[in-house]
């Protein structure tokens, strides 16, 4: 067990926690401040992969071809996010968390069909864009420099969602929505249109998202529960809606799928579930969130 | 002494006449319809069942289980494992589904119980999930994505309309015991978690030991549906276990109503049936499932049963206020 | 010894909601905490009954140490409240409310096949008109008054027969007869059933009408605790809420 073997794995965590953070931010952002979790969101991501898929199909551009089928898949979700939350999310606001949770899992049950109808039951893959095909060296052992472009768009995402929600007016706005939305209304801001946009915003991250998954070669039926499992972990372990918390829960949930892999693959989710058990146990709220009371 | 009484429950028989009109109907309807109808009618009171289990934390608890399909599918492999694997005979069998649906529900209960809400459903999901995934991989010990068949009940059941009426007794005395269940002291603690958890709470309850134990007998039951449902099919395979499976008993409880107890029977009853009239000419049930989801949530909350109880005490309290004129 | 606070701290973040207070409720009495906004009474209320943790400091009941105890346990060993933002059974009905007490305290809720209707039917009766709400037993718990609702939660934490009763401002938004009423309902349960009252309220003619002993915070410190004349002759009570004035 060498060094650079580590060291790989650790960088393929680090990959791996980019990936679902830029998935479960979305989640987070919406949570924290609609108070919706939606079931949806994987299902977002899975079709954002698949429509990025088939663009980049028709497409056939060497260069650009994938790097445009990922901006429209993003935007195409988050039209279809914008579809989602006027016609359906806003009229269940003022009922409880049950019956939004069932309408998010109503949208999951027909998305599913509807990729699979779509597309079939096949395993898709994009090819690595330019310049990202090779692999880079690292400690003798090759890293695919695709997984930097992953880890680079994290790190983009983390900045930007730090930018705008701590620097910007908007940013305030969120903040204080997300503690008392009605105070929010009083004071004048529109809170249905604050919603749609957040809501927008978190749809078109889960589209970026699964067409940044696409070249990873998992686009396939049951990615979307699959990535909402793993959201949910990392939520739990790093805390309810904190964007830090995501942060950490992603790194964490990265890392044990990384090693559980190298370990023994078919344990790896096992290995997650582990982890989120023991948060479970000791500190119910994860490590950065707040207990109830 | 006043002399004031409340209002008592009326006894079964006095206003469930009609119950016993189902019954006796159930008893004779084998020699009514044909084998086809048959099939789904036990199909029906399966299903009806597992929605049964999910009831008792949806309606009367509060809480929302995504994951019941997990305990049906291990009572059901259970059942397959235990007879064609280590040649146990159907009873003992038909005892080990439940018991081990109920062992593992107080495992995945244990850390459920430790959120609420939609981090309690969620979390159901999750575990439903990976224990999907245990059974789907674990090739050599439960055959993976190829389930296990040549489940054959004793000879003596081995006809439809027999096994009929096997499954007609279990539901009908499984429903009596969660009949019983929610009506006894447990039930009401359970009921009044859901009104108002805190106020129960500060009244001595230890709400995550109660939801536990609910969680637990919710599994048992979903385990036993399971367990009568393979020997029937003769075969079991991991999509018993998938969140899809999971919908169906959530979807029954809201189409019929989770505020009454036949509710989710009625909701099944229908889903069944309706079932198996779109698996005629399409595979796209999940769709059809999210749609008839959103009518209920928008048109018809409460369900059926729950539209049906309003309209009668609206039309009671009308009455009520002519009288009072 | 009935209940002790030794040295209980609650700190919110930076907040320090209650700052080391030390104090003793007596067995058989009825003991007002008083205290302008923000004092800290209800924050020392849930420090007692457990809704909140301490950050630092004991809670004591009967000699035993209950500071980590969680509020169910707290319940358990006799020490039930009421909150200030009426805390009933919107959907059940008063009588099905009342009896949830019982069924609790009385610790039949892991039977799981009687019927919970028949257990207890004296003791809801009797509570149900020591209180005046017999003639509502039917009517559910969000179809009666304020005031009544009020009245439905005493009844419901009586029902599991306290030994210590906490009560977050009981006459909280009611009209000045309620407010008579619920005052010699808290005497009459004191005396009748040996309850011993601890209640917060800002309704200065209720806590010097039945209050034995009072406390009084601010900004989270006890500056008094004592019999009502003391408290009145207080320089320092009468400095912070009295404004100045006897």
């Amino acid at each position: 067990m060498s060094f650079d073997i580590l060291f790989n794995q650790f960088m393929s965590g680090i990959a791996r926690a980019a990936l679902l953070f830029l998935v479960a931010s979305g989640l987070s952002l919406t949570f924290g401040v609609l108070r919706v979790l939606n079931f949806a969101h994987g299902s977002l991501y899975m079709l954002g992969a698949f429509i990025s898929y088939s663009i980049w199909k028709f497409l056939l551009m060497p260069v650009l071809g994938f790097y445009i089928a990922a901006i429209v898949a993003a935007l195409v979700m988050a039209a279809l996010g914008l579809l989602i939350e006027f016609v359906l999310l806003r009229r269940l606001y003022s009922r409880g968390w049950p019956e939004q949770l069932l309408a998010t899992y109503a949208i999951v049950l027909m998305i599913t069909d509807l990729v699979k109808w779509a597309w079939g039951g096949k395993f898709l893959s994009i090819q690595r864009p330019k310049p990202f095909t090779g692999a880079v060296f690292l400690f003798d052992f090759p890293f695919p420099s695709y997984n930097f472009f992953v880890i680079g768009l994290g790190l983009i995402l983390v900045v930007f969602l730090w930018w705008l929600v701590y620097r910007t007016r908007l940013g305030d706005i969120i903040r204080a929505a997300a503690s008392d939305r009605e105070m929010v209304a009083a004071l004048g801001i529109p809170i249905p249109w604050l919603f749609t946009l957040i809501f927008v915003l978190g749809s078109m991250i889960a589209g970026l998202s699964g067409a940044v998954t696409a070249p990873f070669g998992s686009v396939a039926l049951g990615m979307d529960i699959e990535i909402i499992v793993e959201c949910f972990a990392v939520v739990v372990i790093g805390g309810m809606g904190s964007l830090p918390g995501t942060l950490l829960g992603s790194f964490i949930v990265g890392q044990v799928y990384s090693f559980g892999i190298m370990f023994k693959p078919e344990l790896a989710l096992a290995f997650i579930f582990m982890v989120m058990a023991v948060v479970l146990i000791i500190r119910p709220w994860g490590i950065f969130g707040r207990p109830e009371r | 002494m006043l002399q004031n009484q409340i209002k008592e429950e009326k006894s079964l028989l006095q206003r469930g006449w009609w119950l016993i009109l189902l019954i006796v109907l159930s008893l004779i309807v084998p020699f009514i319809i044909t084998e086809f109808y048959l099939t789904i009618l036990c199909e029906a009171l399966v299903m009806s069942l597992l929605a049964l289990s999910f009831n008792l934390l949806f309606g009367y608890m509060g809480q929302l289980s995504f994951g019941q399909a997990a305990f049906y599918g291990l009572g059901g492999y259970t059942v397959a494992m235990l007879m064609t694997k280590a040649q146990f005979n159907f009873w003992l069998s038909l005892i080990a589904g439940p018991v081990l649906a109920a062992i593992i529900g107080l495992i995945v209960g244990f850390f459920c119980v430790r959120l609420r809400g939609i981090y309690f459903a969620i979390l159901t999901l999750a575990f439903g999930e990976l224990i999907f995934f245990i059974v789907f991989k674990w090739h050599n010990f439960t055959g993976g994505d190829d389930g296990i068949q040549g489940v054959f009940p004793p000879e003596f059941l081995k006809s439809l309309i027999s096994y009929y009426y096997f499954i007609l007794i279990v539901f009908l005395l499984s429903a009596f015991i969660l009949w019983k269940i929610i009506h006894s002291p447990f039930g009401q603690t359970i009921i009044s978690m859901r009104e108002n958890s805190e106020r129960t709470e500060f009244l001595g309850i230890n709400i995550a030991r109660y939801q536990l134990i609910a969680f637990v007998i919710a599994a048992a039951f979903a385990g036993l549906a399971g367990a009568i449902w393979v020997p029937f099919y003769r075969s079991v395979a991991p999509s018993y276990l998938t969140w899809i499976k999971s919908g169906e008993p959530v979807m029954a409880a809201i189409l019929g109503g989770p505020s009454l107890f036949f509710g989710p029977i009625l909701g099944m009853f229908i889903m069944t049936f309706f079932h198996a009239w779109v698996l005629g000419f399409t595979v796209y049930w999940p769709v059809v499932m999210g749609a008839l989801i959103l009518v209920v949530i928008f048109f018809l909350p409460g369900g059926i049963l729950g539209f049906i109880h309003e309209k009668v005490n609206q039309r009671r309290e009308r009455l009520n206020q002519l009288m009072e004129k | 010894m009935f209940l002790q606070t030794q040295g209980i701290t609650k700190e919110f973040g930076k907040l320090r909601a209650v700052n080391n207070v030390t104090l003793e409720i007596k067995k058989g009495d009825i003991h007002a905490i008083i205290g302008p906004n923000g004092a800290g009474k209800s924050t020392y209320f849930n420090l007692v009954t457990g809704y909140h943790r301490a950050t630092s400091g004991k809670v004591l009941f009967r000699d035993k140490e209950i500071t980590n105890l969680p509020a169910y346990s707290r319940c358990n060993l006799g020490i039930t409240r009421s909150f200030q933002i009426t805390s009933i059974y919107p959907k059940l009905t008063v009588y099905e409310s009342v009896l949830m007490g019982l069924l609790s305290h009385r610790k039949v809720t892991l039977n799981f096949f009687s019927s919970a209707k028949k257990f207890f039917k004296e003791e809801v009766w009797r509570t149900l008109e020591d209180v005046g709400l017999a003639d509502q037993a039917n009517t559910l718990g969000d179809s009666i008054s304020h005031g009544d609702k009020k009245r439905l939660e005493l009844a419901i934490t009586l029902g599991t027969e306290p030994e210590l009763l906490c009560l977050d401002e009981p006459t909280c938004g009611m009209s000045p007869e309620e407010t008579d009423i619920a005052m010699s309902l808290i005497k009459k349960f004191s005396e009748e059933r040996g309850l011993t009252i601890l209640f917060t309220e800002h309704d200065m003619s209720v806590v010097f009408g039945i209050a034995k002993r009072i406390s009084v915070l601010h900004q989270g410190t006890l500056i008094a605790d004592g019999t009502p004349q003391e408290v009145r002759a207080s320089e320092e009570v009468q400095k912070v809420y009295l404004g100045g004035s006897a």
